[in-house]
């Protein structure tokens, strides 16, 4: 069994690198070879997801929605010094995400054609970078995390550095100096963590589930090795990301008093603060617009559609799971993170006259969906601990983020077929396209009326099942979340009538306004047809996620109501808290 | 046949059907018939397939299945309740319950669940006939008005920069796609079981008005009206997201009807029993949900929560207290989906975009905009009537009174003949909000549909007149009755049915009727409420202004002489596909208000009445207020009076408009120089647009300026800086590392080397390096980190 899932998921994560390595042997002038190959191979690599998540598929490979507990899961030696390991996993949360993240790098190498300069470094960094990127949704290990969140990096930073637009320096620089900064925050919490966890504090079943001791093996050898580890006489630190969660969540290793908060408080904020400069939130969010601005059209599609989701994929794997405690104590704060980048996000998409600029402030107004549906902390006392309005609130967030990664990149794509043809994005000087080019501006509307949050489209799903889910932790936060929906129609209809509507194009280059070709037509059109179908059909991503979703949260309520419980001088907070929300 | 089973087919089938027609034309419009003119056929086949089922339904399904309504014993009815004091006061659940499940499940979380599902009474027959009734005349008649677009159209309110109006191919197929996908829609909002599947259509009715305002999209006007009714409509759904909110959030479901979700054969209760239980007898009363949710603290402090315990907090409504606070929440969420419904149905403060919408197609207005999506608001609160507490029913009845008095002083001054229909649209809305407001559920429910049948008439003929005349200025209209007969009195029948004329206490055109039921139920509310009797005024004098405007339209248009000659040359009849449809709506806009032996529009709406809210009713928080049964109304003391004052406004303002406009006895303009500034206060519509674009649209464009220049020059500045500095330093590391830590050149200056070419920029000549750098390195960063770091540095 665990042989075939280290295949399998070592040939979804490594086959891109592959492919990078294969590519150094082509010809330098075989540009359209080149371009095939990779998208052959972003496509192979589509297709092994796609298996994975057909019903009926034997031989182990078939993702079992049903299961709400991590699965496919293997664990093997890597640096057994630190106790690292080679260890990956998949459930609800990240099956989709990856599924996600295949079909977006299929469709962005796709949209990669028009690229001309140093092509085969181009499709080297493009293959690498999706690597980095799935290996970020699969690794279990904390510090096999960091080496994929790193490995991401770099390419990164070259796609945009390179192959961007005039101002591509600046803009990659501030990528990667935001970018480093979070990683650095990130290493140092899980370096925190690291050193204050003991395997040893958990039960023989909490080690089974963690995996620290192979579930694929008998119960005898499961003992055998239980009882080793118990042997041991100085404590056992680990990165595995299971095992610290049922050490957040169980037990107090995570508690040490440091400057007057807990260990768990500054490694939440720590890790917060690295993954919502990713989401991004406000105020860490200006790498954002310069990024999208400058890079070219299909690394936009990436960016926008799956870097960002790492913040969010993060704050729900590792941020609450590990430590609760912070995270019921800062629940108000990353909730308001939400919402503020809610707000600001679609102030600043209002004001923006550069269409890239605006789409880019547009996802930072949809990502804030997503940071405030995972922190509505509602199962508490005074709701006697009922968690539904939570799954409610981040299975939206999940939702929105699935939402998010198709819409946003569609409407990137969509800004940069409008850019090959006139080279300006200047929102005054567009008008009249939808009778230019009606096939073109038809889809446009659609997507864009996607992000807008339109019912019947995904948008709408993940915007208003957050918004609903919001009432039952704050009342302010949830009359100001609903707001959003009037600056979000007031930019998006304002942006379509500059551009599509009205009698005449008004900018240069109006006789290259060509009609889209079949290439463009077959980026464009899965994208919409999973809006779509998404909006229409919620529960076909509902089906894969809410067993995982709801097991998070449910855990996490579990651990609310134990703590509140427990310790009298929690709970006397939590009532406080709850007197305080009411109030409001 | 059972109704409880066919009725969802039949009416899902009637819904679906455009649908189907929708997805059709997107796909093969353009290739259907010459320039897409079987688009059309398409569609009109749709919506009256969709008719027949709906009123097959009606007809061979509802009414043999829960026979004719009860002979109405209004009197004595009235006089039961009317007697009964207040607070024990209650009437039996209706007979005929209404049919109501889910079809489909967007998401379920836990115990909450978001669904698609039916809520099937004969208010949705009536709403259903009603719709598509309409809906397949405008199809027809639009195959006429739009003709034009099958070839190629110049756009002469377009002028291109270098002087030549716009040429265009024409968009037959599209008009009839947006109208079907409009249709599908609105029959959603209609049979919706629940309230966030009435959001979702209410959000669909909504762009598709966008489409349809916006169809010339060349026209500069008509984009931004288009904008306008969006998002002037997304205000509203902000509130009525929050009364959603509030609703879901305390109560755990949106549905409307007892619904058996989890299979055990017991129905979980939907919203409107969770207000108004049966125990309870139907009576209003603060829902369990909310009083846990205002008791958060006290739960929070291990209080736990005995039925007994609830019941104590319900009752305490002493300021601060639980009770209290969950009375507000039921207030408050109330308050929120009427909000919504403000912005659908055009009521002050957000009446504005409507008269704006009129700049799409006439059809459109004739169907959207006066007859069925702007209707959808008061529909809401009509469906959504037992959850509306009597504070929440006063406001509605306010809000409903200002809107029609405003729009009524405008519509006198307005000369564009579509927009004195806006303002009649937009008053005559307001009238059923404050019939609703004052308690009179079925009055309001009355006056919607005959209005539809009669407003969907005056737009359709006013469009048969700018078919003819190319304008839609009335001061350049007059004597068209003789060119254009049928359209001439096909209105003059809508505007009598609109003027409320009839022969009291005998018969009347259908306005007379439901305009009588309002005026005499705000009338009684008058008599428990002598603080609120301007309300009556009000409407009885917006009665006198509805026909004054009426008839000026009326003679301006069709009597007289004509005051345009070359316009009168050029005007003609519209062509039989249009006018049949005028005569169809015309005969419906005399007749539908009639009741014949058991069968008629208010002895149907009685037989599903919702439970509960026939009853006298007072406030909690205002316990001075006071709602009579509707049945009241009923009696002489009321009907009588308000009988007769209806009557007399009406003809009032019938002469004033025949002395100015009909015989032009006296001289409007004389008048006008005369009151100078109420005229310039009027024509500029009390001012609304420029009051809102200066407190609302210009600050928010401010503070969106001000956010991103936030970005621009504080953020970026700051981060800019931090580069400069963190550069500085690595600058300064290069340098030690350079001169004095020379002999150390491996991994750490390897690093520093690296830190010190991003900063650099990447140059494309050292790209190759750097990529073969980055293959290399990510490739052996496992191998290498596993060799590098020996066990002698673990045991941390």
């Amino acid at each position: 069994m665990e042989s075939t899932y280290v295949t399998l998921l070592s040939l979804i994560v490594f086959l891109p690198t592959a492919g990078a390595l294969a590519l150094a042997f082509f010809p330098r002038e075989k540009t359209d070879a080149m371009k095939t190959f990779s998208l052959v191979v972003t496509a192979v690599v589509f297709l092994l997801t796609v298996i994975m998540a057909l019903p009926g598929q034997g031989g182990g490979w078939q993702f079992d929605a049903a299961v709400s507990e991590m699965q496919k899961v293997f664990s093997l030696d890597w640096i057994p010094s630190f106790n690292i390991r080679y260890f990956m996993g998949l459930d609800g949360i990240s099956f989709p995400l990856l599924l996600l993240t295949t079909f977006i790098t299929m469709l962005s190498m796709g949209a990669s054609w028009p690229i001309q300069k140093h092509v085969k470094a181009y499709c080297i960094l493009f293959l690498l970078l999706e690597t980095g990127m799935l290996g970020v949704f699969l690794a279990l290990d904390f510090f096999l995390f960091y080496v994929f969140w790193e490995v991401m990096l770099l390419p990164m930073y070259f796609l945009i550095g390179v192959w961007g637009g005039p101002r591509r320096e600046y803009a990659a620089i501030k990528f990667f100096l935001y970018t480093l900064l979070g990683s650095v925050f990130m290493l140092i919490a899980i370096l925190m963590l690291y050193f204050a966890s003991d395997l040893k504090l958990l039960s023989d079943k909490q080690l089974v589930v963690a995996n620290v001791v192979s579930s694929y093996v008998d119960q005898a050898a499961q003992a055998e090795q239980i009882a080793a580890l118990r042997a041991q006489p100085q404590p056992i630190h680990t990165f595995n990301i299971l095992a610290l969660q049922q050490l957040g969540q169980h037990t107090d290793a995570f508690d040490t008093i440091i400057l007057g908060k807990s260990l768990q408080w500054w490694a939440f904020l720590l890790l917060l603060l690295g993954f919502v400069i990713k989401v991004p939130s406000v105020p860490l969010h200006t790498w954002l617009p310069d990024a999208h601005v400058e890079a070219p059209t299909p690394i936009s599609m990436i960016l926008a559609g799956v870097l960002l989701k790492m913040g969010g994929y993060g704050i729900i794997r590792i941020c609450y799971p590990i430590c609760p405690h912070a995270g019921y104590d800062l629940a108000y704060f990353v909730c308001l993170l939400g919402v503020v980048s809610m707000v600001y996000g679609g102030f600043a998409a209002l004001a923006q006259k550069d269409f890239k600029r605006l789409v880019a402030y547009s996802s930072v107004s949809h990502m804030g969906y997503v940071v405030l549906g995972i922190g509505v902390w509602s199962a508490v006392a005074g709701n006697q601990f009922n968690a539904d309005a939570w799954k409610m609130g981040m299975n939206g967030a999940m939702f929105q983020m699935i939402a998010h990664g198709i819409s946003s990149s569609g409407m990137f794509f969509m800004v940069g077929v409008i850019y090959d043809r006139v080279h300006h994005r200047n929102l005054d000087q567009f008008g009249g396209l939808f009778a230019k080019m009606p096939v073109y501006s038809g889809l446009a509307i659609g997507i864009f009326f996607a992000g807008l949050g339109l019912p019947g489209l995904c948008g709408f799903i993940g915007e208003v099942f957050v918004t609903l889910s919001v009432w039952n932790y704050s009342h302010a936060l949830a009359v100001i979340s609903a707001s959003v929906v009037i600056i979000t129609a007031a930019y998006i209809l304002w942006t379509l009538q500059r551009v599509y509507l009205g009698p005449e194009y008004r900018g240069p280059h109006g006789d290259h306004l060509h009609p889209m070709t079949i290439r463009e037509l077959a980026i464009v059109a899965p994208l919409l047809v999973f809006a779509i179908v998404f909006g229409v059909y919620p529960q076909a991503v509902f089906h894969y996620m809410t067993p995982s979703v709801d097991r998070t949260v449910d855990d996490l309520a579990a651990w609310t109501r134990m703590e509140a419980t427990s310790s009298p001088s929690t709970a006397d907070d939590a009532q406080e808290r709850e007197a305080s929300i009411a109030q409001q | 046949m059972d109704p409880v089973s066919t009725l969802p087919k039949l009416l899902g089938l009637a819904w679906l059907l455009p649908l189907v027609s929708f997805t059709l034309i997107v796909f093969f419009g353009p290739r259907m018939g010459k320039s897409g003119s079987k688009a059309g056929y398409l569609a009109t086949g749709a919506i009256l397939a969709s008719c027949v089922l709906s009123l097959f339904a009606l007809f061979f399904v509802w009414l043999p299945g829960y026979g004719l309504p009860a002979p109405a014993h209004h009197q004595a009815a009235a006089e039961s309740s009317h007697e009964a004091p207040a607070g024990t006061a209650h009437d039996a659940a209706p007979s005929v319950k209404a049919i109501t499940g889910d079809w489909y499940t967007l998401g379920k979380f836990g115990s909450l669940r978001i669904t698609i599902g039916y809520y099937i009474d004969s208010l949705t027959m009536l709403m259903f006939s009603m719709v598509t009734v309409i809906a397949t005349c405008i199809h027809f008649y639009a195959y006429g008005y739009m003709h034009y677009e099958l070839h190629e159209v110049v756009d002469h309110e377009v002028k291109l920069p270098n002087g030549q109006h716009l040429h265009r191919r024409g968009r037959f197929h599209r008009f009839f796609q947006y109208m079907s996908l409009f249709c599908f829609s609105m029959l959603g909002i209609v049979i919706a079981g629940n309230i966030a599947m009435v959001f979702v259509f209410w959000e669909l009715v909504g762009i598709c008005s966008y489409f349809l305002i916006g169809f010339y999209i060349e026209r500069k006007s008509a984009c931004v009206a288009a904008n306008k009714a969006f998002i002037v409509n997304r205000v509203g759904d902000f509130g009525m997201i929050i009364g959603m909110m509030i609703f879901f959030g305390t109560l755990g479901t949106f549905a409307f009807g007892d619904i058996d979700t989890d299979g055990d054969g017991k129905p979980e209760p939907g919203l409107f029993s969770l207000v108004r239980s049966e125990e309870n007898h139907h009576a209003l009363a603060t829902p369990d949900g909310m009083i846990k949710a205002a008791a958060a603290a006290e739960i929070g402090r291990g209080v736990v929560p005995t039925a007994e315990q609830i019941q104590a907090w319900r009752e305490d409504i002493s300021p601060g207290s639980p009770g209290r606070y969950a009375y507000w929440l039921l207030i408050t969420a109330g308050l929120g989906i009427f909000c919504g419904c403000v912005g659908k149905s055009a009521q002050f403060p957000l009446h504005v975009w409507l008269p704006d919408a009129m700049e799409g197609p006439t059809p459109v207005s004739a169907l959207v905009h006066s007859a069925t999506m702007v209707a959808a608001g008061v529909y809401l609160v009509g469906r959504f009537y037992p959850m509306f507490a009597p504070e929440v029913l006063l406001v509605i009845a306010v809000i409903g009174c200002i809107t029609l008095f405003v729009a009524a002083t405008i519509a006198i001054t307005a000369t564009d003949i579509k927009r004195v229909l806006a303002y009649s649209t937009v008053s005559q809305l307001g009238y059923m909000m404050l019939a609703l407001g004052v308690g009179g559920w079925a009055a309001g429910m009355f006056h919607l549909i005959t209005h539809a049948f009669f407003k969907s008439l005056l737009f359709m003929c006013s469009g048969s007149v700018i078919h003819a005349c190319h304008t839609n200025e009335m001061t350049k209209m007059g004597g068209l009755r003789k060119k254009m007969p049928w359209t001439a009195y096909t209105m003059l029948a809508g505007c009598l049915a609109i003027m409320g004329a009839g022969i009291p206490f005998s018969i009347g055109l259908s306005g007379h009727y439901s305009k009588d039921a309002i005026l005499a139920q705000a009338l009684s509310f008058k008599a428990g409420n002598p603080f609120y009797g301007w309300l009556f005024y009000v409407a009885a004098g917006g009665a006198a202004i509805t026909a004054f405007y009426m008839f000026r339209l009326w003679f301006m248009t069709f009597a007289g002489t004509p005051r345009d000659h070359h316009i009168y040359e050029h005007a003609h009849e519209s062509p039989k596909v249009m006018y049949y449809p005028l005569v169809m709506l015309s005969v419906f806009a005399v007749g539908i208000g009639w009741s014949v032996e058991r069968f008629g529009i208010q002895p149907l709406l009685e037989q599903t009445r919702p439970a509960g809210i026939l009853a006298m009713s007072n406030g909690v928080l205002m316990p001075d207020l006071v709602y009579p049964s509707e049945h009241a109304s009923h009696l002489d003391e009321f009907h009588g009076p308000s009988t007769y004052v209806a009557t007399a406004t009406a003809l009032c303002g019938f002469l004033l408009a025949v002395v100015f406009y009909g015989l032009r006895i006296l001289d409007p303009n004389e008048v006008r120089n005369q009151f100078q500034l109420i005229y310039r206060f009027l024509i500029h519509k009390w001012y609304f647009d420029e009051l809102y674009d200066a407190i609302f649209v210009q600050p928010l464009l401010f503070v969106a300026r001000r956010v991103a220049d936030f970005d621009k020059k504080v953020i970026d500045v700051f981060i800019d800086k931090l580069a400069l500095v963190t550069r500085m330093v690595a600058g300064l590391d290069d340098l030690i590392d350079r001169y004095f830590v020379d002999g150390f050149v491996n991994s750490a200056a390897a690093g520093i080397y690296g830190v010190g070419t991003w900063f650099h920029g990447a140059e494309t000549g050292k790209l190759r390096q750097y990529v073969m750098f980055i293959v290399i390195g990510t490739v052996a960063l496992f191998v290498l980190i596993s060799f590098y770091l020996n066990s002698t540095l673990a045991g941390f």
